[in-house]
C-alpha cells in the first residue's frame, strides 16, 4: 500500500518529469502559451503514457531484448495516432490549437523514459500508478507554466480577460524566450523551497 | 529470427487497430469540420441564419445566407493568403449583399502564438467592418493603408488585409452588387 502511494505521488514533486528530470521540454516550451493548451497537452500526454505503460508492462516478457526500443516506439506511436484521431473527431477546438503538437508526443522522452525505466520491469498495477503520477506531475507543471505565461503575456486566464482589451501585456512571455525564463524561475523556486525544507529538517 | 517475427506481428496488430479507429472516427471528423464552418458562419453574421446554400463557382466556394422570406442577407466566401508569417492563412469572409465587409473568421493559420494569432481578436477585425473593395487602400498603416497593424505582428496584419481583399475580389467577380442596381 505504502509502495503504491509512493509510486503515485513521487511524480508530482520529488521526481516531477519537467522540473526535476527536465524531460520532454520540447512540448513543454512550445505549447504553454495558454492555460487551455497546457492542460490539453498534459491530459493527452497522460493518456498516451497510461496506455503505453499498461501495454508495455503486460508485454515486456514477450518483447525480445534486441528490438525493445523499436517495439516501445511502435506501441507509443499507435496510441498517439489514436489520440490524434479522437481529438480531431470529438474536440475540434482543441485540435485547432494543439493539432500540430500531438504527433510530437511520440518523441516525448517522458513516455519512452517511463517505458524503459519503469513499465518494462514492473507489474501492471504499479505501471498504471506510475503513468498516472508522472502524467499528473507533467500536467501540473504545464498548467503552472502556461498560466504564468498566459496571464503575463496575454492578460487572460483560460481565455477570460483579466485586464482591459487595450492594456499592453508583457509580450515576451508569449514568445519562446519567455517560456525559458518562466520555466527557469519555476525550477529555481522549487529548488530553493526544497533546500529550505532540507535545512529545517 | 524471433525479433523479426515479433516486430512484424506487432506492426500488423497496431495497423489493424489504427484502421479500426480511423474507420470509427472518419464520420465524426467530417461532421466536426462541417460544424465548425457552420458555427463560423453563424458567428460572422449578426442576425439569425435561417437558411444557407453552398455554391461553388469556379475555384471559389460561397455560402449564401437567406432570411425566412428567402431574401439574400449575406454571402460568406472562403479566402486565403500565403503571405502569413507561418504560411497560408485561411479565413471565412462574410459580406452584406451590398458587398460591405461584415466580419471574418480565421479558419486556419500558423502564426506565432501570442503575437500573430491576435488576427482573430475583435478589436483587429472591427477595422474591416463596412469596408468595400473600391476606395480604401488595402494595406496596413506602415504601407500607407487603413489597417492599424497589430503590435509586433505587421506581417500577419498584412496577410489578413490581403486575405480579406482576396475574398472581396472573389465576391465582386461572381456576384452583382445590389447597391449599384
Amino acid at each position: 500500500m505504502k509502495e503504491s502511494l509512493n509510486i503515485l505521488t513521487r511524480g508530482l514533486v520529488q521526481e516531477n518529469p519537467v522540473t526535476k528530470m527536465l524531460l520532454g521540454l520540447c512540448p513543454v516550451l512550445a505549447v504553454t502559451t495558454s492555460a487551455v493548451n497546457g492542460l490539453g497537452m498534459g491530459l493527452a500526454t497522460t493518456f498516451v503514457l497510461l496506455g503505453s505503460n499498461m501495454v508495455i508492462s503486460l508485454t515486456s516478457k514477450l518483447i525480445p531484448d534486441t528490438v525493445r526500443i523499436p517495439s516501445f516506439v511502435l506501441i507509443i506511436a499507435t496510441f498517439v495516432t489514436i489520440v490524434d484521431m479522437l481529438i480531431k473527431a470529438f474536440s475540434p477546438e482543441l485540435n485547432q490549437s494543439l493539432g500540430i503538437f500531438i504527433p510530437l508526443i511520440v518523441v516525448n522522452c517522458i513516455i519512452l523514459g517511463r517505458a524503459e525505466a519503469f513499465a518494462s520491469r514492473s507489474g501492471l498495477w504499479y505501471s498504471m500508478l506510475d503513468a498516472i503520477g508522472m502524467g499528473a506531475g507533467f500536467t501540473l507543471s504545464l498548467l503552472l507554466l502556461s498560466s504564468i505565461r498566459e496571464i503575463l503575456g496575454a492578460g487572460t486566464i483560460f481565455n477570460m480577460p483579466l485586464v482591459g482589451e487595450d492594456a499592453s501585456t508583457i509580450l515576451v512571455f508569449a514568445l519562446p524566450p519567455g517560456a525559458f525564463a518562466s520555466l527557469g524561475a519555476i525550477i529555481a523556486l522549487m529548488n530553493a523551497l526544497e533546500k529550505k525544507k532540507g535545512a529545517a529538517a | 529470427m524471433r525479433p523479426v517475427i515479433f516486430l512484424t506481428l506487432a506492426a500488423l496488430i497496431s495497423a489493424a487497430l489504427l484502421a479500426t479507429v480511423s474507420d470509427f472516427t472518419r464520420e465524426p471528423i467530417a461532421a466536426a469540420k462541417a460544424e465548425m464552418k457552420r458555427k463560423a458562419i453563424e458567428q460572422i453574421f449578426p442576425f439569425e441564419v435561417e437558411n444557407m446554400k453552398t455554391v461553388t463557382k469556379g475555384k471559389s466556394v460561397f455560402y449564401e445566407v437567406y432570411d425566412s422570406e428567402n431574401a439574400l442577407r449575406g454571402i460568406a466566401v472562403e479566402a486565403d493568403t500565403d503571405k502569413g508569417y507561418g504560411g497560408t492563412i485561411e479565413i471565412l469572409l462574410g459580406v452584406s449583399p451590398e458587398h460591405r465587409v461584415i466580419d471574418y473568421k480565421v479558419l486556419s493559420h500558423l502564426e506565432t502564438p501570442g503575437l500573430g494569432d491576435k488576427i482573430d481578436k475583435p478589436k483587429f477585425r472591427k477595422q474591416f467592418h463596412e469596408k468595400i473593395l473600391e476606395g480604401p487602400i488595402w494595406k496596413v498603416h506602415k504601407d500607407g493603408g487603413f489597417v492599424d497593424e497589430l503590435t509586433a505582428a505587421t506581417i500577419s496584419s498584412r496577410a489578413i488585409t490581403d486575405a480579406v481583399q482576396n475574398g472581396l475580389e472573389q465576391i465582386n467577380e461572381h456576384y452583382s452588387n445590389t447597391a449599384e442596381q
